[in-house]
């Protein structure tokens, strides 16, 4: 089990699902989870053109894209509700299949919509779908109220699911995903919608489950909750993987330099940056009394605010932009809008 | 597989338990359904309705017994309730404001005497066209009503020809009897007649000589009284005549008795006296002498009673001989008369069955089960299995299909799979919980429609569970079928509710399969519908044994297997 008994789990009984028999424990540095050239059409449309990627245990996998990308249609085919046309996809070095039910019990999904029974309350909810994973009624029980105190629902434990709030439907969807321990955890925008505490509360909980050796693959547009809990990301689009790595190697890959922006008092002197090397003006108005600079490194702030004072322009304030992951997504994917149509099957 | 099942088909019972509108359609709605169409449809079977039976205006102008009889046998009649008004305005009145009078009554003036009189006689009813259906109900039972009336008249009419001439040939008969009596009454009576006659002619002259006798009698004592009251006169006369004598000679014979006592006294007062006179006794003369008095004996005659010895009057003859014998004669009697009896006889009895009319009697038609029961059903016997079928398909369909698509589109059903459900498991499970949902529904609308609507549950109640059972089965499979033919909410509602009503109506649960035509029955042989309601309709309505529900239900299961394939195989593609 990869759930780290919480401050307010004491008092239930730490008696998790048990480590799945089915998944053979893995060769030092062998991935849990490792997809090579998926590809998968819905008539003439390519949705999946090539895509490979691997999660290790315990590793948390961001997979990136604009709308229509792909990324659904990838976690279906991980999740194996969805077969590939080409390619190949292997938990724990085993390919597995529709058929294979012991093999995707280990399986934990949350799907981007609420996949929740609206009438039924969240314990209800839970325990169904932990009795469906194969535990026992009484441990299922017990297991629900364990996964309900760590979503922080344990007091709406029986109240409809249609009565909660979005991030209570976000934070109880996420747990019917987890509540059997799964080795493979697949998260398809799991915060959809929600406020930042259950944003946070999501987060955290997703990061204890790798902390507790999960595999988890983190399909989402928030590029800063990918920047929270990723060690790596996928970046595909159009059906094909862009780019992949750590953060800072994707954030590299947008090739995005520093920007500085900097509003003077009045209109500096034209030749106030004569002899900065290494800065390029972008934009600038009023005169010079606005200026917008791309830098090459953070190292050429300090020059820059000297020069101007040397100059004797008067700085009423600036900022610098670090390049982030964000950029690096618009600059791999471009700015064109995607249609709006799911990628989902 | 197992467990998959057996957690869905919980969790199923649990997700139908918390949908209130589910629950709604399961029994609350095909209740009311169901107590609509038997209350409003009714009146096609001729079911009792109570208190939501036509009602019928009525305008009696003729009020007489056949009037009576009309309205009487109107008022019998389950399904109408005559409404009767003095005219037609208001019978029009009533036709076209008030609910459920598709028609009024007029019986006119005369009908009871044209009927009576062996003539032909209308009732009039007033229409109103819309109402057609429910017109030609209560016309049917009109028409029955009239050939009944008709018909008892005719019977009546019968009755009482063939009562008259029995009254007639008693009559006839009692006639011939008296005739016969008369005959030998006048015989008898002739001679007591003539003996009368005989008798007469003695009486009148014994009577005459009695009278005679009587007359001679009265005459006599009549006349011996006036001689015996002369004779008593004239003897009292004498009487009084010698009574007086009598006394004057009492009298003499008394003063002759007194003198005698006087010359006694005179002696011895002559004696005294000469005693007195002493001396001169001698002086004294000598009294002068008294006679000698008569004797005694002749003293006494004379105050003897006379005796008249009066010479008895002489008796009046009081023989018969004097009276002459009286013979009467009466004039003689006429021979008795003779009466044509036996001719008479013989002309009536060979005129009675010349006169007596022969009424042709009435061909009319009886109803009996072809299986015993009863030939009058209770429209719920058709509708409580026909409508709970109905909301069965309904309640399958929708929440079948509706089901899954919900599940679909909620992605529990993507969750579902991932947990190593497996789809055939999932469905079967969900199909397991709807197929004991309507099993239960079928039950428990049975059930309703025996406490509350009286529906007959045949010989065999327990019975009732294999139809009820099948069709569930094969509604929760066809279900499955909708499920993968339509793909969304929205276009499962006018699919679902397309085939259910489709279903039910060409399978027979709203009417009776016979209304449909050839291709339609045709059509139904495929559906499971049909075969169903046969099932029911064999057990309920024509109280066959529980075999007779085998074969359908036999059919309804092949029908669902068939369906639970189908549903199987494109749901495995559609979902897999």
């Amino acid at each position: 089990m990869y759930f780290q008994p919480g401050p307010r789990v004491e008092e239930i009984p730490a008696q998790g699902p048990q480590q799945s028999a089915i998944i053979s424990p893995l060769p030092n540095g062998s991935p849990l989870l490792e997809a090579i050239g998926l590809h998968k059409s819905y008539g003439p449309r390519v949705v999946l053109d090539g895509v490979s990627l691997s999660v290790n245990a315990g590793e948390v996998v961001g997979l990136l894209g604009p709308n229509g990308a792909g990324k659904t249609t990838t976690l279906s085919l991980l999740a194996t509700l969805l077969e590939p046309e080409a390619g190949v996809v292997r938990i724990a070095g085993a390919t597995p299949s529709p058929k294979h039910f012991a093999m995707r019990q280990r399986l934990g999904f949350v799907p981007q919509s609420i996949a929740l029974y609206p009438s039924l309350s969240g314990f209800q909810n839970l325990e169904f779908f932990a009795r469906l994973h194969g535990i026992p009624k009484r441990r299922a029980q017990s297991e629900c109220m364990r996964v309900l105190q760590e979503v922080g629902l344990a007091d709406r434990a029986h109240d409809p699911v249609g009565v909660l709030s979005g991030g209570m439907k976000r934070r109880l969807n996420l747990a019917c995903g987890m509540v059997h321990g799964p080795d493979l955890l697949l998260l398809d925008e799991p915060t959809v919608g929600v406020d930042p505490q259950s944003r946070d509360h999501i987060l955290e909980t997703v990061r204890r489950a790798a902390a507790a050796g999960a595999a988890v693959i983190y399909s989402t547009h928030y590029m800063e909750e990918v920047e929270r809990i990723c060690s790596r990301a996928l970046l595909i689009d159009r059906g094909k993987v862009v780019a992949t790595g750590s953060i800072t190697e994707l954030i590299a890959l947008g090739g995005r330099q520093p920007l500085m922006e900097i509003t003077f008092h009045s209109a500096a002197p034209s030749n106030w940056r004569d002899g900065l090397i290494g800065v390029t003006l972008l934009a600038h108005s009023g005169g010079d009394a606005k200026v917008m600079l791309q830098l090459e490194s953070f190292a050429l702030v300090s020059p820059i605010l000297q020069r101007a004072r040397e100059a004797g322009a008067q700085i009423l304030e600036f900022s610098v932009h670090s390049p982030n992951l964000s950029d690096a997504f618009i600059a791999l994917t471009g700015h064109v809008l995607r249609d709006q149509v799911p990628d989902a099957h | 597989m197992l467990r998959t099942v057996l957690l869905t088909f919980l969790n199923e019972f649990r997700l139908l338990m918390r949908d209130r509108v589910g629950l709604f359609m399961l029994l609350l709605a095909p209740i009311v359904i169901i107590a609509v169409a038997g209350f409003s449809l009714g009146n096609i079977y001729g079911a009792l309705v109570g208190a939501h039976a036509y009602g019928i205006p009525l305008v009696d102008q003729d009020h007489g017994a056949a009037a009576k009889a009309i309205v009487a046998a109107l008022d019998q009649q389950a399904a109408v309730t005559v409404l009767p008004v003095p005219d037609l305005d208001e019978a029009r009145a009533l036709l076209n404001g008030r609910a459920r009078t598709p028609l009024a009554v007029l019986i006119p003036p005369g009908t009871t005497s044209a009927l009576a009189a062996g003539h032909a006689a209308q009732i009039v009813l007033y229409v109103d066209p819309i109402k057609r259906l429910e017109i030609s109900t209560i016309e049917f039972g009109i028409n029955d009503l009239c050939q009944r009336i008709t018909s008892v008249a005719h019977t009546q009419a019968r009755q009482r020809i063939a009562s008259g001439d029995a009254d007639l040939r008693a009559r006839l008969t009692r006639i011939s009897a008296d005739l016969d009596a008369l005959q030998d009454g006048a015989n008898d009576y002739w001679r007591q007649i003539a003996t009368a006659h005989s008798q007469a002619e003695l009486a009148v002259s014994e009577q005459v000589r009695r009278q005679m006798h009587t007359a001679a009698d009265a005459l006599r004592a009549q006349t011996q009284a006036a001689v015996d009251q002369s004779i008593a006169q004239a003897k009292a006369s004498l009487t009084a005549q010698l009574d007086a004598r009598r006394a004057a000679l009492v009298s003499v014979r008394d003063y002759l008795a007194a003198l005698q006592v006087s010359e006694s006294d005179f002696n011895r007062w002559f004696t005294a006296l000469k005693a007195a006179a002493g001396s001169h006794a001698n002086a004294i003369p000598p009294p002068p002498a008294f006679p000698a008095p008569p004797a005694s004996a002749a003293i006494a005659e004379l105050s003897k009673p006379i005796d008249f010895p009066l010479a008895p009057p002489p008796s009046l003859d009081s023989s018969t001989s004097a009276i002459p014998e009286a013979s009467i004669k009466l004039p003689p009697l006429p021979p008795p008369q003779v009466l044509p009896t036996a001719q008479l006889r013989n002309h009536l009895e060979a005129l009675a069955p010349a006169v007596l009319p022969v009424i042709p009697g009435t061909l009319g038609w009886a109803e009996r089960s072809a299986n015993g029961g009863d030939v009058s059903i209770n429209s719920f016997d058709q509708y409580v299995p026909g409508f709970g079928i109905t909301f069965l398909l309904i309640g399958m369909l929708m929440g079948i299909s509706l089901g899954l698509i919900d599940e679909r589109d909620w992605g529990t059903l993507a969750r579902l799979r991932v947990s190593g459900a497996p789809l055939a498991g999932t469905l079967i499970g969900k199909l397991l919980a709807r197929f004991f949902v309507g099993l239960v529904q079928m039950l428990v609308l049975l059930a309703i429609g025996y406490w509350t609507f009286g529906v007959s549950l045949g010989r065999s109640p327990a019975m009732l569970l294999l139809p009820a059972a099948a069709i569930s089965f094969a509604a929760a499979a066809f279900g499955l079928i909708i499920a993968c033919v339509a793909r969304t909410h929205d276009s499962v509602m006018p699919l679902g509710a397309v085939a259910a009503m489709a279903m039910s109506a060409i399978g027979g649960c709203w009417w009776p399969l016979d209304f449909e035509p050839s291709w339609m029955r045709a059509v139904a042989q495929f559906l499971p519908t049909t075969w169903t309601m046969l099932a029911f309709n064999n057990l309920m309505i024509r109280n066959l044994p529980p075999v007779s529900a085998l074969w359908p239900s036999c059919a309804t299961f092949a029908l669902g297997t068939t369906f639970l394939m189908v549903g199987l195989f494109g749901a495995s593609r559609l979902y897999e």
